[in-house]
């Protein structure tokens, strides 16, 4: 039997929180940026190496600059959270203490994999520069433009879940 | 009577589902999504499997916003409530908001679009920002690295020049100093580039002898077109004012730049330095230059583009030597001084650019101006005995060389920064050259720890040589004991120069 899980994208606007879910969903990607209001949800069942079928239900949140603004009803029965930051725009990731501080204190038992994407548009000293604020949080570094670790990402998630 | 209209205008947005406890659908009222009965709710779209949880939550209220859904390829964004009851029948209701959602995402699309864009500006900015300022640093740097080698070379050919040599040796010599002159040049027009850019350039405004600074330019240049088998015409208008107050360095800089452009692209013909009167009012003059040569003229493309940095870069020969990096400090130089500058030109019969620069009057008459001149002329007796404080041996010997070629100095060379005070304590000490780049030392240090010991020494007069060259590493130096500040590279008359004023007044 399929097991649903329901995943939740949250991170401030433009971040590419819609584009990580369409690499990952649909194996495509585009440089247009279109505004996600309100939540789109989309479907993916992966394999897990057990042998498991998951059936992930991604909830795409519309960004907000300040993790406390998103809409209660929107987090409702999640089971694992993508925080998802642009590494190229300091100003989404300079609270990243206290919106990580906010997921541990209101959803203690909730899996959060913490994302910078973009990571196509920075270089490695620019990593080293910022690695005080990256270094204790971050798990991947991905780009939904080449889909550099976006697969594994969401699979690893997967399995945190089971 | 509101009953037809209604019947006519009145839309019904919502729809009203039941379902089971397993999601099946048990009634649909209005087909405004093809959801019918029999339907298992959570296949139409994976949002309805939140039911799975909520379902089982009984007389409960569960509200959701802004839902976007998609039915057979067409979206909706929606709102929905979920009321799930004892009795297997839970109530769902969706309305569909999609137009009033669309209207609401084109304004939060150009709301979202304007506050990125304006941080990725900051960003770009910051970034420009970080580079200009390394870019800047890495001249300054640069220049002051230079400054040593190109002193020893400068003072070396002179010296060279002086001694017993033959005439083809005395050509090549005369390329050589040709050569240093022209290399101290572009590296004074590129810290110059480099203080512009960094707001560091600043004009120091002092009364001086206007006709005396055009006459010595004249001169100069006619020898250099002479020289070139060109004419050179000087006109200088009966009315201008013989004393102003301004930058003459930068005046003359500015002259020099025009002047050496146009003897650099005429091979035939003449060159015109014409100066004139525009007018004097309110303590001001504003006067006319005009440099004009029958050269070889600027492309018509280029004129634009001539007062820009690096022009000299565009591989146009004729316009291939004197502009560029120069005539952009020239176009800034004026505008510091609120002049203007323009450019004629037509290819092979020449050029003729036009500046208008302001100036203070000012009150010097012809007594003063003896005074000034008195001041400037400086008569030396005896020997007087310097202490050279400098770690680089070529410096060393261009020094020694110099001064002992006056034969009025005694000069004791020391290269260690600990060796300075045992040095001046109980010898006689008239004057202290002190290098910036004494190993473990700043200059600023060394002259403190001078300063600091008897009374005595408060007034030995400290000469600092030094490869720094901003106006503010000269105030530091000024501000911490120091007298005076030789820039590197420096030739005999600017050594000589430097340390002269203070000789005559350690003797007073």
């Amino acid at each position: 039997m399929t097991v649903s899980k329901k995943i939740v994208l949250i991170g401030h606007f433009g971040v590419g929180k819609t584009s990580l879910i369409r690499r990952f969903v649909e194996n495509t990607f585009s440089e247009d940026y279109k505004v996600t209001i309100g939540v789109h949800i989309s479907k993916k069942t992966i394999t897990i190496p057990e042998g498991e079928q998951i059936s992930l239900i991604i909830w795409d949140l519309e960004g907000q600059d300040d993790i406390k603004k998103t809409r209660p009803s929107y987090l409702l029965g999640t089971n694992g959270f993508i925080y998802v930051f642009d590494l190229s725009r300091p100003v989404t990731f300079q609270d990243l203490n206290s919106e990580l501080s906010f997921l541990k204190e209101n959803y203690p038992k909730i899996p959060v994999k913490v994302v910078g994407n973009k990571m196509d548009l920075v270089n490695k000293i620019y990593l080293k520069e910022h690695q005080t604020i990256f270094e204790p949080h971050v798990d991947y570094f991905v780009s939904a433009k080449t889909g550099s670790k976006v697969e594994k990402l969401f699979s690893k998630l997967a399995e945190d879940l089971i | 009577m509101l009953k037809p209209y209604l019947e006519k205008y009145h839309t019904n947005n919502f729809q009203y589902i039941l379902v089971d406890d397993s999601g099946c659908v048990l009634e649909v009222d209005n087909p405004i999504f093809p959801i019918k009965v029999n339907d298992k709710i959570q296949d139409t779209h994976p949002f309805f499997e939140i039911l799975n949880n909520l379902i089982l939550i009984k007389n409960e209220c569960f509200e959701f916003t802004c839902i976007n859904l998609e039915f057979n390829g067409k979206p909706y964004v929606v709102d929905l409530t979920f009321r799930p009851q004892n009795n297997q029948e839970n109530l769902l209701i969706i309305e569909n908001l999609t137009k009033h959602y669309n209207n609401y995402q084109l304004t939060a699309q150009t709301r979202n679009e304007s506050i990125i864009n304006s941080q990725i500006l900051v960003l770009k900015n910051e970034y420009l920002q970080e580079k200009e300022t390394f870019k800047n640093n890495f001249i300054a740097n640069f220049s002051h690295q230079l400054r040593n080698p190109i002193t020893a070379s400068i003072i070396f050919s002179d010296l060279l020049n002086n001694s017993d040599l033959s005439t083809e040796q005395k050509n090549y010599i005369n390329i050589i100093q040709s050569a240093n002159k022209d290399l101290k040049n572009r590296i004074e027009d590129i810290l110059d580039i480099s203080k512009i850019e960094s707001g560091k350039l600043i004009l120091v405004d002092k009364v001086f002898n206007l006709k005396e600074l055009l006459n010595e330019v004249a001169i100069m240049y006619e020898y250099m077109a002479n020289k070139k088998g060109i004419d050179f015409n000087f006109k200088i208008a009966e009315n201008i004012p013989e004393f102003v107050e301004g930058d003459q360095y930068r005046l003359k800089q500015i002259l020099n730049n025009l002047l050496n452009n146009a003897i650099n692209n005429t091979t035939k013909g003449s060159i015109t330095l014409d100066i004139s009167l525009n007018y004097k009012r309110a303590k001001k003059v504003n006067l006319h230059f005009e440099i004009t040569d029958t050269g070889c003229g600027i492309n018509k493309e280029h004129l634009e583009t001539i007062f820009n940095r690096f022009t000299n870069l565009e591989s146009d020969v004729k316009i291939d030597r004197g502009f560029g990096l120069g005539l952009s400090i020239v176009k800034y130089l004026i505008t510091e001084m609120d002049g203007n500058i323009k450019v004629e030109s037509e290819i092979d019969k020449g050029s003729k650019f036009i500046c208008n620069l302001s100036f203070k009057t000012s009150n010097y008459n012809q007594s003063q101006k003896e005074e000034l001149l008195n001041k400037q002329l400086l008569k030396l007796e005896g020997r007087y005995n310097v202490l050279l404080v400098e770690d680089s041996e070529l410096i060393q010997l261009t020094i020694l060389k110099t001064l002992a070629s006056t034969g009025l100095f005694y000069v004791n060379i020391i290269n260690k920064g600990e060796e300075l005070i045992p040095n001046i304590i109980d010898k006689k000490v008239d004057i202290i050259l002190l290098s910036n780049t004494i190993e473990g030392f700043s200059a600023i240090d060394l002259a403190a720890s001078v300063r600091n010991l008897s009374k005595e020494y408060k007034k030995t007069p400290i000469i600092v040589l030094s490869t720094q060259a901003y106006k503010e590493d000269i105030k530091r130096f000024k501000q911490n004991g120091i007298n005076n500040v030789i820039i590197k590279p420096f030739d005999k008359k600017n050594l000589l120069e430097g340390i002269q004023k203070y000789l005559k007044k350690s003797t007073d």
